[in-house]
């Protein structure tokens, strides 16, 4: 399956990349997603994606298609093909 | 007492009088400090019904419990008074060295009455207090005046407060500003200008007495620690601009006046883009390790020089709400703000209704005549001239314009329509009058009815009601029965953070976790460490409760029903066309429920007034006594 993966905040910064394409199995986790990320920018990790290089650093987190926060429960889901993944970090309060 | 002077000092401008007022410690252990402290100070000091620009009003300043101390993030004050915008409750909060001067001269608060017969500027040196001309000081922007003021004195420990042009025009914007940062919303500046009091400054040369030094600087130590870490990364390197394309994405971004929530230009006026082109440095607010503001600077064009402190609500405001893409116009009018001594939210949102005006053909060039553009201007959205050229005339009330738009949207779109009998009322983005944040609420369900009741008017920091919507805790597109204890919840946490204060930037840095479980023992903590009491876990949550409480029963006192809390008529009939929140409104009956289900939620009655039982739990009896039902 075809995901197109976008990054805003630190992730952008951290990749220098504002959005890529993804190929990959189906059956593909957003674990497997951050796995995927960790190996290709390692200077996301510590960050962006936490040391296990397993989860992602709170309060960043995967946007699906615009329309729905993937919380730290669903994981191990998968998106589908033609998906949008935005990766995002929400800042609030001050 | 530890931690606390125990003394308010009460000024008096037109006789200039000063007594002090001593507080029981009970006093202190209910209202904590900042705003709720301060709006504490408003209930017993503000004649009920008086016209917030008439001397009957009062401006209460309330000092941090943490101020002076080691404790990071703690070196804000809270500052209230009946919002000229609002006529309810108007209370800011601002991080200042101004309030660690305040603590160290030994006071827990001020509370100015009255008003000056001549522009004046009050000057606390410790315990004594002086009243002084402040006509050489007339016509300065914040910056000159507060250098003006720590010239005079030739002490760089001289930390002042004070309004700009804004203020002293009473444009009902205007904010108040110290060190470069603001207390920014409810027109608190034009309350000062209605005193004729340019300045407050203050040296504090004393100590802070906390009960356990040693504990309380290790706990600092630790949180300390934790805030150079992943926690607190995205505030140092982007600060909160980086919004800009997270709202966007999710179709929030207020976009020409809220008719839209995605902005075709986002990109170009993105936390990211700032970073990359206009990024000065960072600086941090007093006894802040995290130093999240970003300052932009443009280095060259028309608008060279230009040098403000961009935060996202600043940012959306004065940029895609008035569908400009250029950054450095959207840069010249924030620093225009912070000169003038304009809030840049309500000042963004206030231009972007007059654009809105412009587009559908009521305002025409010639309402926007003035000195630089003597036959007027095209203020069509996207015009970055327009909108810096407004902030100017706002802070001035220049010309017609000038002077409509510094009242605000509320008044401004009445007087319009009264007028030229339009409907301009219908896009004028304001609740109880104050202007909405930078988060449109059509598709954020939870969120709108933290700001529909929200005692302050259209404000995200009060209610946090956004929070589960935005981080998908809740599906943010639809009600449920969960909403009402959801506001009730993120308004109240917000409550603890403001009234301490703390920055809420901090939140991550106790445990790692930002939740009440995670930050309420860890406060508790630092609070006993301070003071030597006793707090736990549920004493730190009624932090919040009460603080929401005063100001609730205040805006009781001033008249408020259930009618007031509402929305802006957009949000509830008008969808957007493209995006992912197009086609979403929030229905009446939608809200209607919302209300019902938030106000049960808080223990009040069906009209949302709050019986005496509740007060009486809160420790706040005398409060009962005059609006409990």
């Amino acid at each position: 399956m075809r995901i197109q993966m976008e990054f805003l905040g630190l992730s952008r910064l951290a990749s220098g990349a504002k959005r890529i394409t993804l190929d990959l199995e189906t059956g593909t986790t957003f674990r497997d997603i951050v796995r995927l990320l960790a190996t290709r920018y390692p200077a996301m990790i510590g960050n962006v994606i936490q040391p296990d290089s397993e989860t992602l650093q709170p309060p960043n987190v995967f946007n699906l298609n615009a329309k729905r926060m993937i919380q730290a429960s669903q994981m191990d889901e998968s998106p589908s093909d033609g998906d949008r993944i935005i990766l995002m970090s929400i800042s609030a309060g001050g | 007492m530890h931690g606390y002077s125990g003394k308010i000092l009460h000024i008096d401008l037109p006789t200039h009088k000063t007594w002090t007022e001593t507080k029981p410690e009970a006093w202190y252990k209910t209202y904590i400090g900042g705003v709720s402290m301060a709006s504490r100070l408003c209930w017993e000091n503000i004649e009920a019904g008086c016209d917030p620009l008439s001397p009957g009003n009062t401006i209460c300043i309330a000092g941090g419990l943490f101020a002076g101390t080691p404790v990071p993030v703690g070196g804000k004050y809270g500052m209230a008074s009946k919002s000229p915008l609002t006529e309810f409750i108007g209370d800011s909060l601002s991080g200042s060295w101004m309030a660690v001067s305040l603590k160290r001269a030994g006071w827990d608060g001020i509370v100015v009455h009255g008003s000056s017969d001549e522009w004046a500027r009050i000057f606390i040196d410790d315990d004594k207090v002086s009243i002084h001309d402040a006509s050489h000081l007339l016509g300065l922007t914040t910056t000159e005046t507060e250098e003006a003021i720590r010239d005079e004195y030739g002490d760089d420990q001289v930390r002042t407060a004070c309004i700009g042009p804004g203020g002293e025009n009473l444009v009902r914007v205007a904010n108040v500003s110290n060190d470069g940062r603001k207390a920014g919303r409810t027109g608190q500046g034009a309350v000062w200008g209605s005193k004729k009091l340019k300045a407050i400054s203050i040296r504090g040369t004393g100590g802070v007495n906390v009960a356990d030094p040693e504990t309380l600087l290790q706990l600092s130590y630790d949180i300390l620690q934790a805030a150079q870490g992943p926690h607190t990364q995205k505030y140092r390197i982007l600060g909160t601009s980086s919004n800009v394309l997270n709202m966007n994405k999710l179709g929030l971004l207020p976009t020409r006046n809220y008719q839209q929530g995605v902005f075709e230009h986002a990109e170009l006026v993105s936390g990211e883009y700032l970073h990359e082109h206009y990024k000065a440095k960072t600086i941090a607010c007093a006894q802040c390790p995290i130093a999240c503001e970003q300052v932009g600077h443009v280095k060259e064009g028309p608008y060279a020089g230009a040098m403000g402190h961009i935060e996202y609500e600043s940012l959306y405001a004065l940029s895609s709400n008035c569908g400009v893409s250029d950054m450095e116009a959207s840069i010249q009018a924030i620093t225009n703000c912070n000169e003038l001594g304009l809030d840049t939210m309500s000042t963004g949102v206030t231009i972007s209704w007059a654009m809105e005006c412009y587009q559908k053909g009521i305002f025409t060039k010639e309402d926007f005549k003035c000195e630089k553009y003597p036959e007027g201007f095209e203020a069509e959205f996207g015009n970055g001239e327009a909108m810096v050229t407004l902030t100017e005339m706002m802070a001035h009330r220049e010309g017609y314009m000038g002077n409509l738009l510094a009242e605000g949207t509320k008044r401004a779109s009445a007087k319009l329509d009264e007028e030229r009998g339009t409907e301009s009322h219908q896009w004028a983005m304001n609740i109880k009058g104050l202007e909405c944040p930078g988060y449109d609420a059509r598709t954020l369900k939870t969120f709108s009815v933290g700001l529909a009741a929200g005692v302050r008017g259209g404000c995200h920091n009060r209610s946090a009601a956004y929070d589960p919507d935005i981080k998908g805790w809740v599906d943010r597109f639809s009600v449920d029965e969960t909403r009402g204890e959801l506001a009730r919840s993120t308004e109240e946490y917000a409550a603890v953070y403001d009234t301490l204060p703390l920055c809420k930037f901090i939140r991550r840095c106790f445990t790692g976790k930002a939740d009440r479980e995670g930050a309420w023992p860890a406060i508790a903590k630092l609070i006993n460490a301070t003071t030597g009491w006793d707090f736990g876990y549920e004493e730190v949550d009624l932090i919040g409760e009460r603080a929401h409480t005063i100001k609730k029963a205040f805006n009781i006192r001033e008249g408020w029903t259930r009618e007031d809390d509402h929305l802006p008529w957009r949000w509830q009939h008008e969808p957007m066309k493209e995006g992912p929140s197009a086609g979403y409104v929030v229905t009446h009956e939608e809200l209607e429920y919302l209300k019902d289900i938030y106000y049960k939620a808080k223990g009040w009655t069906e009209e949302g007034l709050i019986p005496k039982e509740k007060l009486a739990e809160l420790g706040m009896e005398d409060v009962a006594e005059e609006i409990g039902v």
